[in-house]
């Protein structure tokens, strides 16, 4: 039955103990989403059905990089408007209704556009970073407060090829030079080593850079400047036709028509229909069943040439074989493999159970899907004595989560249950030995056995003003953080540094920052490894009963505030039943909080008459149907609403 | 259906002077004009009915509203003597009127005696005059005494009033003193009302939105435990959820429906329950009358189902299949203090209830929401409080 050999497996080992959290929800999220223009574009296809027409020296590689709602996406549609890609003005949303909701991009795809640039017709290549681009090495949170140069830099190092980078907006918060308009920046690579040391102040990068040029995009003024500056600033792909194939694999979906897409950047040499490639990481060998350019649409074309991006078909049938970062080579050619990227870790755990066991064969289903598109996620068998069979999924954050549990609820019409989420801890045995768990099921119970417990920590970077210094101080130290440097970055803006517990941060630490800062505080953050802590698990009972699916591991000293705050949300978001519920929080044996929802006294139609029959039976009906959707704990009916309570803090 | 069993009649009027700012019935202010062709449609389709039927005994009449005392008393004869005519009224038949405090006039009363009425329903509400205003009724708690003086003093002896409680604003002494007038009157029956917030009522949206609060559902508990204590010192018997009622006083049109037995509704808006069919009229009156007006159907003899389509006004029907029907008689039937009784269930059924309903009511028994006993299954004193979580358990 299970087809995904991920939704089968146990946690393998190394999977565990070789855990690094990296990549943030932030940057997960900000990339650009071109999926969202339906429009078939006409007139370039005509004019780009053969590729060969571009060489090397005709092409331009490059991506949008900026932090979350500096309009990306935006710049984008601008970008494709005046290519003819899509309809101008018809500006069309996000297609995903979690995307339309949240205003923000999930799935992020590459297009390809043609500009007549002085007489010549280049091909651009729009390429979406994935998210796991942001996994870096450590050096890189130098260049965090002006994170687009860790991606520039992180782009041309990671695909070999020349790709450049158009920020646009770079950090309104660090700079009031920004606020008004968006702006295109090209930064030398000479810049770099300028860039040693992350005091540098905005205004001196912008002295250095190449060029920059003021456009709006939320406007459409400026467009062309950024089209020729493209063209004129950016370097042609240094690769070569003549040289064995070398292809990069930089993103793949799941088509339910044709298999595994697979998005691609071709340093040397050409692919074509036909064409046998193996793919260095997995040795397996693929026919190639067609090539062709990203467009709004898949455009087929005979072949792709070195410097051009565009995808692959290979008939994959599964989406684990398409790994990020892999090289593909014509079989039999030696090749010396692309360095790939380093693999986006998980970092919040939470379990997700059907509503019911009956449901449990659609969700599977729901979910190997929805895991096809989005890799990021693992996926490990689970079960709870209140929940009964599940999953224990792995996300890159808190959002990443939470889109994830909406897509499943909105695009799959899932019942699902969440629980509540938790990093992975590692405790140390007093015989020496270790382990990692991601579920406080797996808390050890013979406490005398364990030496210590270690929580992951992240090396948080904030950048503010200084008129909210002050709260963001307290607000860190509030999250158990230890402060490891202030610098004021000019006269008003601050960098901080912080290590702070991964726990305390997954859950709303961002969206704390910016409400405490009015938006104009950014923070981000990497992984610093395990530091010891006093972890102690919370249980939640209800009427004497321990709900497994509700326990959380905290900090001891937060144990009381959590556990008050848990049996609060519960009394607030569990219904008043015929029985007395009493809600208690107890770590071990001691009961630390408690909360009781008072018996449901009195619920009886007040009047049915002939007339009412009808309609009082639907009420009554719906009564039911609503009790349906309740998971009955003991004697005790919880919502879905009661469960997401606990999680959102 | 076979002419023999008797069946109860509904007639509606769907005329207020004001619509209360809480009623979610078909019922419309400012239609006065159409009130004479209102009544000449009524009338056409009691005489409908009436052949149609084969002129069936009718044990019990009810007119209700709207606001029926709101009529000219003629029209209320009239109305009458075509229900004469169509129908055989049983000569003890109960005839109820509903009626507001302020529209008694001697003369009208004496109208209704002699037309055939014999039971008023006075919409009372409250004996709090800051409360009647709170429900935007017109009359004051002064205006309800005197009314239901002059309709004892006029010679009706079967009077109920409707009280409500569970208020906006309304507290624990304003309920408790209004209870305690109430039972000074001692009118034989008493229907007492929680508040239910329908759906689209301006009382709905104001609580809504802030405006008036929201009704405390424990402090309603209380008052209907005051209520149930309040009305046994009386030596009222608590018949049904909402009624009490003293001996031999139990509304025996209403009990029709609670004991799941056949119904003819006439006017805009009535439901009927005629046969395996429930079916109700369409709701505008405007249409109502225009369609009465055009009607000319001979479908005597017909099957049920499309005798009732021949009827012009007919909107909606629902065919009952046995499971709803049984359904139905548990969620009604337990409203009542009498039960389920076992040997009448059996009769109707086949069989008693434990053969349909075992686990569930292995169930109602554990949570203590129903006992079981010889002659009849009936709510306990806990289950009346919390009807509805036994009357859904009945339906799948």
């Amino acid at each position: 039955m299970m087809c995904d050999p991920r939704l089968g497996c146990p946690p393998p080992v190394e999977r565990l103990y070789g855990y690094v959290p990296n990549a943030s929800d932030v940057s997960y999220l900000t990339t650009v989403s071109l999926r969202r223009h339906p429009f078939y574009p006409k007139g370039l296809l005509h004019r780009t059905t053969s590729s060969r027409g571009f060489p090397e020296e005709r092409v331009r590689n490059f991506s949008i990089v900026a932090h979350v709602d500096h309009g990306k996406s935006t710049l984008a549609d601008r970008l494709l408007e005046t290519t003819g890609v899509i309809e101008e003005g018809r500006q069309v949303l996000d297609h995903l209704p979690v995307e339309r909701e949240r205003g923000i991009t999930v799935k992020a795809q590459s297009a390809s556009m043609v500009h007549l640039h002085r007489g010549h017709r280049y091909l651009l290549n729009l390429i979406d970073t994935p998210g796991h681009v942001t996994s870096a090495t450590k050096c890189l949170a130098l260049w965090q407060p002006l994170r687009e140069l860790c991606y520039w830099w992180m782009l041309n190092r990671v695909f070999k090829l020349k790709l450049w980078l158009i920020s646009c907006s770079p950090l309104r918060q660090t700079s009031q030079l920004f606020l008004s308009s968006t702006r295109l920046i090209f930064l030398s690579p000479t810049l770099r080593e300028s860039m040693s040391s992350y005091t540098t102040s905005l205004d001196s990068v912008l002295k250095r850079a190449y060029s920059f040029c003021q456009i709006s995009a939320k406007h459409g003024t400026g467009i062309d400047k950024v089209l020729s500056a493209i063209i004129e600033k950016i370097p042609s792909p240094s690769g070569s036709r003549d040289k064995p194939l070398c292809v990069l694999l930089f993103d793949s979906w799941y088509d339910h028509y044709r298999g595994v897409v697979c998005v691609v950047a071709v340093k040397d040499g050409s692919i074509g229909v036909g064409d046998e490639v193996s793919s260095y990481h997995t040795g397996l060998s693929y026919e190639v069943a067609e090539v062709g350019l990203l467009q709004t649409k898949r455009v087929p074309i005979p072949r792709l040439y070195s410097g051009q991006v565009g995808y692959v078909l290979l008939g994959m049938r599964n989406s684990t074989e398409a790994h990020v970062g892999d090289t593909f080579y014509h079989t039999g050619s030696k090749v010396t493999p692309l360095p790939g990227f380093i693999a986006a870790k998980p970092m919040v755990f939470a379990g997700f159970y059907p509503m019911d066991q009956s449901e449990y064969p659609v969700l599977r289903t729901a979910l190997e899907k929805l895991t096809l598109n989005d890799s990021s996620v693992s996926v490990f068998q689970d079960s709870s004595v209140a929940l009964g069979q599940g999953w224990r999924l792995g996300f890159l954050g808190l959002l990443h989560m939470d889109v994830f549990r909406q897509r499943l609820e909105e695009e799959f019409d899932a019942s699902i249950l969440v629980t509540t989420p938790s990093v992975p801890y590692k405790v140390v045995f007093r015989d020496g030995s270790e382990q990692t768990f991601l579920n406080p099921a797996q808390f050890p119970e013979e406490v005398y056995t364990v030496e210590e417990f270690r929580e992951p920590v992240v090396l948080g970077t904030l950048v503010t003003p200084d008129e909210h210094l002050g709260k963001l101080l307290s607000l860190c130290q509030d999250r158990r953080g230890v402060q490891q440097e202030l610098v004021y970055m000019d006269q008003s803006k601050v960098l901080l540094k912080y290590t702070l517990p991964l726990s305390e941060v997954v859950i709303d630490f961002n969206d704390q920052v910016k409400s405490l800062s009015s938006g104009y505080a950014s923070f981000d953050y990497e992984e610093h490894g395990y530091e010891p802590a006093p972890l102690v698990k919370l249980d939640v009972m209800l009427n004497g009963r321990v709900v497994d699916a509700l326990a959380s591991v905290v900090h001891r000293d937060k144990a009381y505030s959590t556990g008050k705050t848990i049996c609060g949300k519960l009394k607030d978001n569990i219904h008043r039943q015929l029985f007395e519920v009493a809600i208690q929080a107890a770590i071990g044996k001691r009961i630390i909080a408690r909360e009781t929802v008072k018996a449901l006294r009195k619920n009886v139609t007040a009047k049915c008459y002939g007339g009412d029959i009808t309609r009082k039976m639907k009420l009554l009906r719906k009564q039911k149907e609503g009790k349906k959707k309740m998971k009955q704990i003991g004697n005790v009916e919880l919502s879905k609403d009661a469960f997401l309570s606990v999680i959102q803090r | 259906m076979s002419s023999a069993e008797p069946i109860s009649l509904y007639v509606h009027i769907p005329f207020c002077e004001t619509k209360c700012p809480y009623c979610d019935f078909n019922t419309y202010a400012a239609i006065e004009p159409l009130m004479p062709t209102y009544v000449a449609a009524l009338k056409s389709e009691i005489a409908l009915w009436g052949s149609l039927l084969d002129g069936p005994e009718v044990h019990t009449v009810f007119f209700g509203g709207g606001t029926p005392s709101y009529l000219p008393s003629e029209d209320i004869r009239h109305t009458m003597k075509a229900i004469t005519t169509a129908f055989n009224l049983a000569p003890c038949a109960e005839v109820t009127l509903e009626a507001n405090p302020g529209d008694f006039t001697a003369d009208k009363l004496a109208a209704y005696l002699d037309c055939g009425i014999n039971r008023l329903s006075i919409g009372i509400q409250s004996f709090d005059d800051d409360l009647l205003q709170t429900l935007g009724r017109r009359h004051n708690a002064a205006d309800a005494v005197h009314a239901y003086r002059q309709a004892a003093d006029a010679g009706f002896e079967n009077i109920s009033i409707d009280l409500m409680y569970g208020l906006p604003y309304q507290n624990i002494q304003q309920w408790q003193s209004t209870l305690a007038q109430a039972l000074e009157l001692a009118p034989p029956h008493i229907s007492m009302y929680c508040l239910t917030l329908e759906g689209g009522t301006p009382m709905e949206r104001w609580v809504d939105q802030g405006s008036m609060p929201t009704p405390d559902a424990d402090l309603a508990a209380d008052m209907y435990l005051m209520a149930q204590d309040e009305m046994r010192h009386g030596r009222y018997r608590h018949y049904e959820i909402s009624n009490w009622a003293q001996p031999g006083r139990r509304s025996q049109h209403n009990l029709t429906y609670w004991r799941n037995d056949p119904y003819l509704g006439v006017g805009p808006g009535a439901h009927s329950y005629l046969g395996d069919c429930r079916f109700s009229a369409i709701k505008s009156p405007r249409e109502y009358i225009r369609r009465m007006q055009s009607v000319s159907p001979d479908s005597c003899g017909e099957p049920m189902r499309a005798m009732i389509s021949s009827v012009p006004v007919v909107d909606e029907i629902e065919q009952i299949d046995t499971p709803l029907e049984m359904a139905e008689t548990m969620m009604m039937g337990l409203r009542l203090d009498e039960g389920i009784g076992i040997a009448g269930f059996k009769e109707r059924f086949g069989e008693p209830p434990s053969h349909f309903y075992a686990d569930t009511l292995d169930e109602l028994e554990r949570l203590e929401l129903l006992h079981t006993q010889e002659d009849a299954l009936r709510l306990t004193h806990r289950g009346r409080m919390l009807g509805n979580e036994v009357f859904s358990r009945f339906f799948n």
